[in-house]
């Protein structure tokens, strides 16, 4: 876990690469089998082109980092919120981030609020969004 | 509807997904875990936990041929760590709908509830989908 939690802190980033393998195990353990992930002569025809990862496969990354900063206060208490805006293609490679951006204290309890982002390759904004969780005294 | 799907219609707010249960057991979160190159705690990993609900669900909606649906955006809270081999249920509602040229957008409620009927989880999912 994560110590000296305070304003301005970075968390230790995350690299991931998008495989169609990846995609089709993460269909296999969610049930989702849209075929826009994993039927690449379907998702030919469709605007995006071909296969595209999951939405929440994206995110997962980003609950990733956080249970490696936060341990088991991001799996109790933790919060999220997230926008997709651009898509993850088999071959890209993606770079989570996250920066805490204030502390708060309520009932005696701090929480970490920070900003996150994952970025494919070429710098695009692939998911953005707020997550916050609290953290124990040993963290401060 | 035609059998366990609902199509576009039919989605209006106050509507409720059927409920949805299922076990997350050791070999599901091996597999999740797997997928996402993550690391095992002991813990499901939260979002192991939503994914489950938002496939059924998604799964139950009918779209029109070549059409896909696209996950817009995500809020979540988790309120406990859930042990695998925990049986979660799923309830998702429909709380607004927005029509938008050929798309729609629909804004879903969901709560998930272990054995004991605590809540595990909550949050809310935008998903756009050919109107």
């Amino acid at each position: 876990m994560l110590t000296d939690i305070h304003e301005g802190k970075t968390l230790p980033p995350v690299v991931k690469h998008v495989t169609q393998e990846k995609i089709n195990l993460y269909a296999e353990a969610s049930g989702d089998y849209n075929p826009i992930h994993v039927d690449e002569s379907f998702a030919v025809k469709t605007p995006f082109g071909g296969t595209i990862a999951h939405g929440m496969l994206n995110l997962a990354y980003v609950s990733e980092m956080m249970t490696a900063a936060f341990g088991r206060n991001w799996l109790s208490g933790g919060r999220l919120r997230a926008k997709f805006k651009e898509v993850a293609r088999p071959g890209d490679t993606l770079t989570i981030s996250s920066t805490v951006n204030s502390i708060e204290k309520r009932d005696g309890v701090s929480y970490a609020n920070c900003s996150f982002e994952v970025r494919n390759q070429k710098g695009e904004v692939v998911v953005a969004g707020e997550a916050t969780a609290k953290f124990s005294r040993g963290q401060e | 509807m035609q059998g366990n799907t609902v199509n576009y219609e039919e989605l209006v707010p106050g509507y409720e997904f059927p409920l949805a249960s299922y076990e997350l057991s050791a070999s599901l979160v091996s597999k999740y875990v797997q997928a996402v190159d993550g690391a095992g705690d002991g813990f499901v990993p939260p979002l192991a936990i939503t994914v489950c609900a938002i496939a059924t669900m998604a799964g139950s909606i009918s779209l029109p041929p070549g059409t896909v649906a696209i996950h817009a955006s995500q809020d979540l809270e988790f309120f406990k760590p859930v042990p695998i081999g925990t049986t979660v249920e799923c309830h998702i509602r429909v709380v607004q709908k927005i029509a938008r040229g050929k798309m729609g957008m629909l804004i879903l409620e969901l709560g998930i509830f272990d054995q004991g009927k605590e809540k595990v989880q909550s949050g809310k999912a935008t998903i756009a989908l050919p109107a």
